[in-house]
């Protein structure tokens, strides 16, 4: 094997846990032409450093560590697996020795359970959400304990949590929690664990049933595309996956009992979609949801295993060099294909290929070990495409041997805080139109109040049908039916705006708005000369505003003074007289219709051509 | 159960009704669909030739992504089939890491009958009799051919 094989092989042992046992078997795993394979996955230099030729170095470590007496609460059980605890710290107990051995019994016998071949020491996590030390001495047989080990571990089976604890996916939290995790872990993992939170602020759990990695590849791709917020995208996505039936039938995978499982993928991709679209549920709640019911939750992680082997089969070229072991259909049906079995490296670079690279997201997997270095390793698989000049998000994964984690850095979820502001200043500007009438209003109102004689109190009184009916403006201004003004004098009320929405005055158009309709009318022609200099009417404004007035579309139906109003409207064109000196003209304070009081025209005060 | 599971039942059981293999036959109870029994004829090529066996299939309540449970109703003495109250048997099919969600029981069925015909003595929980299989096959044959005449007619 050449340097470069060996790397390569080292690499492997990052990835697949089926993979280490061919490989420690001597097996090599990475045969001639398999380098270009791990070109395309990228496969840096440090996996040298990080996966040294023996994978076992730091398991066996592992059972030298126990000592969590000191911070049980502290520290979570999880910490068993770590290898950061010398010797002489473990402490004594008085536990018989009996049971331990009936522990341990048990222990071995449902390992043997669990079959042997999947080499649970390499990845405990599979088997409960968080693996224990003791689960892994089980599995290693030969390896004989001292009684205070014996001890201790029997103490921490009396802690262990049953695998059916905690969500299969759990909530998006600082990951400021897995330094804490750490922090009487050895130096190498609080080293690494420190620096975690400053480059990714946030990760999620995900149960360590044996399907964690496959959980977490098919969470994070839904979530990315809910981060990615194109919807659609969704509908690109379900029709590629649709149309990747094709390469089912290419092998001896049966569609028809796969597509079972696809419609809860495909489900769930219109589901969030919709949630998108109508905006009646929160898409993320939806998914989270959906990951966290059990059969969904399988169903399509089954769906992209058998996708993830259909593709593994159907580009042998891509995979042949990585399995040595018999053929492609039986190293799938054996590694990929069981209910039973998690993701290995094969299967990493398959889903990459078949699932994320299409979708344009980046995938990298971060591997937090004892390997000598500051920080964890990432392994990137996947770029993430540009598009529209900002990239696609990216699926992160955080690799403990044995278990996946989904990561998240701090950019991919702006922060809630940051985007209020952002939106206050757009609401403020929607509302502009309504309030800068309010307060642009009231100084209307008293210019007007200023001029004596301009409105006469008397024909004032006469105005409230007509301007509230000319305006069309919002609800506030009903209380105007007490003013003397055809403007809307409501706005008074409502002038102790924010101080902020006074800056709107001074280049507000509105109040214009309000000025127009006065402006057809007969008496208001005084009125322009005054209001114009102070805020110039833009045309459009004035000309939108007129039809309004007859088309009103707002809340309140016509009222019998409205429809005066607009049997009055042809005077406004007639001759000279046909003023609000008028006594017929309904603005005359001592207007007196017609109809009613056929008299005056009698006496002949009124000549107006309606008569 | 989900209803995904117990449609993925109904369905199967749809299956087996329309495409029934020779020798066996498929009681179902809708009210207890999770629960099926299946008379298995002893294959004629094989010692259980002239046999009846009752086999109780019972499914988990995660099926599919679970295997089913299957087990001998009626003594027989065979490798791969525990030799107890249970009637428990040892396939890697039905194993946890082997069980594949889309595998039907008709296959587990299938695959028990040719066991009828050919034990896997590689694979057997009853050492004991895969070992006289293997090294006394007069012996295993009379003692297979006696329990059927005893537990299986």
């Amino acid at each position: 094997m050449s340097r470069q094989a060996v790397l390569t092989a080292g690499g492997f042992h990052a990835y697949g846990h089926r993979m280490q046992d061919h490989d420690s078997q001597g097996h090599g795993f990475v045969g001639e032409g398999s380098q270009s394979h791990y070109d395309e996955g990228r496969l840096p230099a440090h996996m040298e450093l990080m996966y040294p030729p023996h994978p076992h170095n730091h398991h066996t470590h592992n059972h030298h560590h126990h000592n969590h007496n000191h911070h049980p609460e502290l520290v979570p059980v999880y910490h068993q697996l770590l290898p950061h605890q010398p010797l002489q710290q473990q402490p004594q107990t008085q536990l018989h020795k009996q049971q331990q051995q009936q522990h341990l019994e048990q222990q071995r016998r449902r390992h043997h359970q669990q079959q042997q071949l999947q080499q649970l020491q390499q990845h405990p996590g599979h088997i409960g959400p968080r693996p224990t030390a003791v689960r892994m001495v089980a599995a290693d047989s030969a390896y004989v304990l001292p009684d205070d080990e014996l001890a201790q571990l029997q103490k921490l089976s009396g802690d262990y949590q049953p695998e059916t604890t905690g969500p299969l996916v759990g909530e998006r939290q600082s990951s400021a929690a897995i330094t804490a995790e750490y922090a009487n872990a050895d130096p190498v993992y609080r080293a690494k664990t420190a620096v975690l939170p400053d480059k990714y602020a946030y990760f999620r759990t995900c149960l360590g049933d044996g399907h964690c990695g496959w959980r977490a590849v098919a969470f994070t791709y839904f979530e990315c595309l809910i981060r990615e917020a194109n919807v659609a995208k969704f509908d690109t996505e379900l029709a590629r996956l649709m149309s990747l039936e094709n390469i089912f039938h290419l092998t001896s995978i049966p569609y028809d009992m796969i597509l079972d499982f696809a419609e809860d993928a495909f489900d769930l991709l219109r589901k969030l979609a919709d949630a998108l679209t109508t905006g009646d549920a929160n898409a993320d709640d939806l998914l989270l949801q959906a990951f966290n019911q059990d059969n969904i939750s399988m169903a399509i992680i089954t769906y992209i295993k058998f996708l993830t082997s259909a593709w593994v089969q159907t580009h042998p070229d891509d995979f042949v060099g990585f399995v040595t072991m018999g053929d492609l259909k039986t190293y799938c049906s054996l590694n990929i294909e069981p209910s039973q079995c998690e993701i290995d490296y094969v299967a990493v670079a398959a889903l990459t290929a078949a699932l994320i690279k299409p979708a344009g997201f980046g995938f990298e997997i971060m591997y937090l070990d004892r390997s000598p270095g500051e920080e964890a390793n990432v392994t990137p698989f996947s770029q993430p495409t540009e598009q529209g000049g900002l990239l696609l998000p990216t699926i992160r994964l955080l690799y403990r041997p044995g278990h996946y984690d989904i990561l998240y850095k701090a950019e991919d979820f702006p922060v809630p805080v940051q985007q209020v502001p952002e939106q206050a200043p757009l609401r403020v500007a929607l509302a502009n139109p309504y309030h800068d009438s309010f307060v642009a209003a009231p100084s209307n109102v008293d210019l007007m109040a200023m001029i004596p004689g301009l409105y006469p109190t008397g024909l004032g009184q006469r105005w409230p049908s007509v301007s509230y009916d000319f305006d069309s403006s919002p609800a506030p201004q009903t209380s105007q039916v007490t003013t003397i003004q055809p403007y809307p004098s409501a706005p008074e009320i409502v002038a102790p705006t924010p101080t902020s929405h006074q800056d709107f005055i001074p280049v507000d158009t509105s109040p214009v708005v309000q000025q127009a309709p006065p402006s057809h009318h007969p008496i208001q022609l005084e009125a322009p000369p005054i209001t114009l200099p102070i805020q110039p009417p833009p045309p459009s404004a004035s000309l939108d505003r007129a039809p309004l007035t007859l088309e009103r579309g707002g809340p309140f139906r016509p009222s019998m003074y409205e429809l005066e109003h607009l049997h009055a409207l042809p005077l406004q064109t007639a001759i000279f007289k046909n003023s609000h000196y008028n006594t017929a003209h309904f603005m005359n304070p001592d207007f007196q219709p017609e109809a009613w009081s056929p008299e005056y025209s009698s006496k002949g005060k009124n000549k107006s051509p309606s008569q | 159960m989900s209803a995904g599971a117990k449609k993925r039942i109904m369905r199967e059981y749809g299956e087996c009704l329309a495409d029934t293999p020779p020798g066996m036959k498929i009681n179902f109870d809708e009210q207890n669909m999770t629960k099926w029994e299946v008379l298995l004829d002893g294959p004629d090529q094989s010692y259980y030739a002239g046999g009846h066996f009752k086999l109780e299939i019972n499914f988990p309540n995660e099926y599919p992504f679970k295997p089913p449970v299957v087990a001998f109703k009626t003594k027989i003495y065979h490798p791969n089939v525990s030799n107890d109250d249970k009637g428990s048997m040892c396939l890697g099919l039905l194993r946890p890491d082997e069980w594949k969600p889309p595998n039907k029981v008709v296959a587990v069925l299938r695959l028990i009958q040719t066991l009828l015909i050919e034990p896997n003595i590689d694979d057997a929980i009853e050492p004991s009799i895969a070992n006289e299989y293997k090294e006394n096959r007069k012996e295993f044959e009379k003692s297979a051919k006696d329990w059927v005449k005893r537990y299986a007619k």
